[in-house]
């Protein structure tokens, strides 16, 4: 534990040397960044609607990922599964990026001076990238999903990954609060 | 109050103290805790956009609760149990916090909200299953006030964390 955070530290000094430092300051002196933080509630607001997006986005994933993987609504086609969550899927990234971008503004300094934030927003592109695919996979073969079972075993293990893949994210979002500073 | 004294004993215990003290413990049953009710929430609102006629028209809501309440009832013994971990560790600072009681509140007010919905409006859920134009009043008000509560017990769990430790 103490080399995690010996290392996390040292990222950080890192990035006390880069021009995120000016970017974040810059930031802060941006009405919109003052209005923030001088409203008690406004954060707090923001980061439940940024916890409320990722709650439609998660449910919608479980939805249809167990209903691929054959553990849930195995009574519904995948055509209309697939109708039903994958837009939901989108529509709560759009919502969820819109809300981070807010709390990014909220807290420059605390969010982008900070090695754990930076990791959260790798692994979330490794995850938009994984989804991307997925949902074309899935798109390919959600007609004849009962008929045939072509490249079922590359969409199954997308839908494990994609599920562990979001805790990750999610993950990194609660620890972006706790990165040694 | 005379329970004060049970809260400070219960914080006092070598289990809480454990949490309280570790570098690590605590932020990472928050962590549990909130890919709890991310999934709690997710699910709920699911079955609650179908009680209103808003998603899922050409599904059952039976079969929507079907799909949603495994999920449901698993994610928030998760949270409960992780929410119980964190309270127990800092138990005297979350009862004088005003926004945990409401959040305890809102979640008395959630479960009130669902077991009416369960044990009245659902009795007659054969007669308004099939079709979005029939879904009774008393549905729609469960869906849409479990939306609330659902919205604002998050909201007073991120306020909590604003404000824990400010109380006296």
């Amino acid at each position: 534990m103490a080399s995690i955070g010996d290392w996390l530290f040292e990222m950080t000094d890192w990035l006390r040397t880069t021009s995120v430092v000016e970017f974040s300051l810059w930031i802060s002196d941006q009405p919109f960044c003052i209005w923030l933080q001088s409203n008690f509630f406004a954060i707090p607001v923001f980061q439940a609607l940024h916890i409320l997006a990722i709650a439609v986005l998660f449910g919608s994933t479980l939805l249809l990922n167990l209903r691929i993987l054959g553990l849930s609504g195995m009574d519904q086609s995948m055509t209309d599964r697939f109708a039903r969550y994958q837009p939901w899927i989108w529509g709560g990234l759009l919502a969820l990026v819109a809300s981070g971008t807010v709390l990014i503004i909220s807290e420059p300094v605390r969010n982008m001076v900070n090695p754990i934030f930076w990791m959260k927003m790798g692994a979330l592109l490794v995850t938009i990238a994984v989804s991307l695919w997925f949902q074309s996979a899935v798109r390919a073969r959600v007609d004849n999903w009962e008929v045939s079972a072509d490249g079922h075993a590359a969409i199954r293990t997308g839908a494990v990954a994609l599920i562990v893949l979001w805790c990750v994210v999610i993950t990194g979002g609660r620890w972006i609060a706790y990165a040694p500073v | 109050m005379i329970l004060n004294s049970f809260w400070e004993s219960l914080e006092g215990s070598a289990f809480s103290s454990a949490i309280a003290s570790s570098e690590w413990m605590f932020p990472t049953i928050e962590t549990l805790h909130v890919i709890a009710i991310v999934s709690v929430v997710g699910a709920i609102i699911i079955m609650d956009l179908r009680l209103l006629g808003l998603t899922s028209r050409n599904r059952l809501v039976t079969a929507i609760a079907r799909d949603t309440l495994p999920l449901t009832w698993i994610a928030f013994a998760c949270a409960v149990i992780t929410g119980l971990l964190l309270f127990v560790s800092k138990a005297t600072s979350y009862m004088i916090n005003p926004y945990f009681l409401f959040k305890m509140g809102l979640l008395a007010l959630a479960g009130l909200n669902m077991a009416f919905f369960h044990f009245v409006t659902w009795k007659t859920v054969a007669e308004w299953d099939g079709s979005v134009a029939v879904i009774p009043t008393a549905a729609k008000l469960a869906g849409l006030g479990s939306l609330i509560f659902w919205a604002l017990i998050v909201l007073c769990g991120r306020i909590i964390g604003f404000t824990l430790g400010i109380y006296h």
